[in-house]
């Protein structure tokens, strides 16, 4: 009991600390802002400003939903292709060499920017471009996290489902499948965070719409103010779709 | 008989991986044959030929004035690194020696710091500080930050406490146990999170270099893509996957074995 009510106290001042910090970095921003040009460092009163005003302009909720369908069509199919290709390796043991010694060395290493500049010069800048570039970055992390529950899954559960049946499609779907499931959510998870702050590139030169697009027109119109508040736009996001969506989905496969 | 079945197993086993990795060739001169014969059909500027490729490739190796540029990239990876690993692994010390500043370092600061997108630093960075290195090592660092932070964080929370336990039975000076005791129990953790890092790096330097640096290898793939010189971006490409291929596979990874087998137990 003693130790109980220690713990709260001690858990209010954590608290308190750490709210106390970001008022303290808030101030400090302040503080800096004050004594420089509105172009190098706005002060957060007009980001917070310009951050509403974002939220409530049709233009910008255009953008956001774009960039975000973007990301969410690249993660699935990400997802597929790589599932599918650590699917080949675990299936086909005369492809692993394919797949691991070849794809997956060079898809790993390559240079994100690396596909934003060849979809720029090989497709016209639109939707299909920003999506092969985000798609051919994040194959990589789905490739070796299903790759990972593939070779982690139990034989004997898999020896049980054939005593069961021999229909491969049914063992896959019964048991291969929900097996994989915190898998491919940590791939996700992963994909997920990549897409929002590396694969964004992609619409910095192929596209003409979106957040990234956005950013670059801000920071080259030397508008600071619009620049931070999307940065800061893209944080909500990404902290509002991994709170919502990714941590429920996360607690549910994880209860079963 | 188990030995006789194991005997007998054996010599497939080496015929097996033969046969693995002649697919892995046989997948990759595949790979080239295509690759020339879309060349064929598409223009120069947008698909050049594997042997031109080839040729940039050695050209490349040779030339002191593209070698510099590949030099200057490292030297950005590894100052970053450098950085961002000493204010991470500070970032997550704060909260192991004042456990008061849990809630602020983890809740707050670490989720701010992993939810930034690297475009927006890379840009924020231009307007602060101009197109310079400095530019591209403050743009690297910022997104290595929450990765050195989130690993070392996970590294002391399993520091053995019978290990810290033991060592207060030893000395009561914190610098002498810090030293002796805890950095040596973080190895694995250091090498793993320098490991991610560099991978991670690699992939965001040349985004800085091309936006806002004046020299390194996405600077020299900027040039070209302006000049529409799409085989010296071709050869930077392979040049940069053969070397964090390389690197990884035959430096780190071996590092970080040889670490873990000696001090993780």
């Amino acid at each position: 009991m003693p130790a109980e009510r220690a713990i709260v106290p001690f858990a209010f001042a954590e608290r308190f600390f750490g709210e106390g910090a970001v008022a303290l970095a808030v101030f400090g921003w302040w503080a800096a802002a004050h004594r420089l040009p509105e172009f190098i460092l706005p002060g957060p009163l007009p980001v917070a400003r310009r951050l509403l005003e974002l939220f409530i302009t049709p233009a910008f909720l255009q953008d956001a939903w774009t960039s975000t369908w973007r990301v969410l069509v690249s993660i699935v199919l990400a997802l597929v292709i790589g599932g599918g290709l650590a699917f080949l390796a675990h299936g086909a043991p005369s492809l692993e060499g394919i797949v691991d010694r070849r794809i997956k060395p060079v898809l790993n290493s390559f240079p994100s920017i690396g596909w934003a500049i060849l979809a720029a010069i090989w497709f016209n800048p639109g939707s299909f471009g920003v999506i092969f570039v985000e798609t051919a970055i994040l194959i990589p992390f789905c490739l070796i996290n299903i790759a990972e529950g593939l070779r982690n899954i139990d034989r004997e559960l898999m020896e049980m489902g054939q005593s069961f049946t021999r229909r491969r499609l049914r063992i896959l779907w019964r048991l291969t499948f929900p097996l994989l499931v915190p898998y491919g959510l940590s791939a996700v998870r992963i994909a997920y965070g990549v897409a929002w702050k590396i694969a964004l590139v992609a619409e910095l030169l192929g596209a003409t719409d979106g957040l990234g697009y956005l950013m670059l027109r801000a920071q080259t119109a030397a508008d600071s103010t619009t620049f931070l508040a999307t940065c800061f736009a893209i944080v909500l996001i990404f902290v509002a779709g991994e709170r919502l969506v990714i941590v429920p989905l996360e607690r549910r496969f994880a209860r079963r | 008989m188990a030995e006789i079945d194991i005997a007998a197993a054996q010599p497939s086993r080496p015929s097996g991986l033969a046969a693995n990795k002649l697919a892995a060739n046989l997948f990759a001169l595949l790979f080239l044959v295509a690759w020339e014969a879309a060349s064929y059909v598409a223009p120069d500027y947008l698909i050049p030929g594997p042997v031109p490729v080839a040729q940039r490739l050695a050209a490349f190796v040779t030339s002191r004035h593209d070698l510099g540029h590949l030099g200057a990239s490292l030297f950005h990876v590894a100052a970053a690194i450098a950085v961002s690993f000493v204010i991470g692994s500070l970032l997550a010390l704060i909260p192991y020696y004042v456990p008061v500043s849990r809630f602020a370092i983890e809740r707050r600061i670490g989720p701010f710091l992993n939810a930034f997108s690297a475009i927006g630093w890379t840009l924020l960075s231009i307007m602060w500080f101009g197109v310079t290195p400095l530019t591209v090592i403050f743009a690297i660092s910022a997104v290595l930050v929450p990765f050195a932070l989130v690993n070392m964080s996970a590294g002391l929370a399993n520091v053995d406490s019978e290990f810290i336990e033991m060592a207060g039975s030893f000395t009561r000076r914190r610098g002498r146990m810090f030293a002796l005791v805890i950095v040596p129990s973080l190895y694995p953790f250091i090498f793993a999170t320098l490991r991610i890092m560099f991978g991670v790096a690699w992939k965001v330097t040349l985004t800085a270099e091309l936006f806002g640096g004046n020299s390194g290898l996405g600077y020299m793939i900027n040039l070209s893509r302006q000049e529409f010189d799409t085989t010296t971006i071709f050869a930077a490409i392979i040049l940069i996957i053969a070397f964090v291929h390389c690197m990884d596979r035959y430096v780190l990874a071996p590092l970080q074995a040889g670490v873990s087998r000696h001090y993780a137990s």
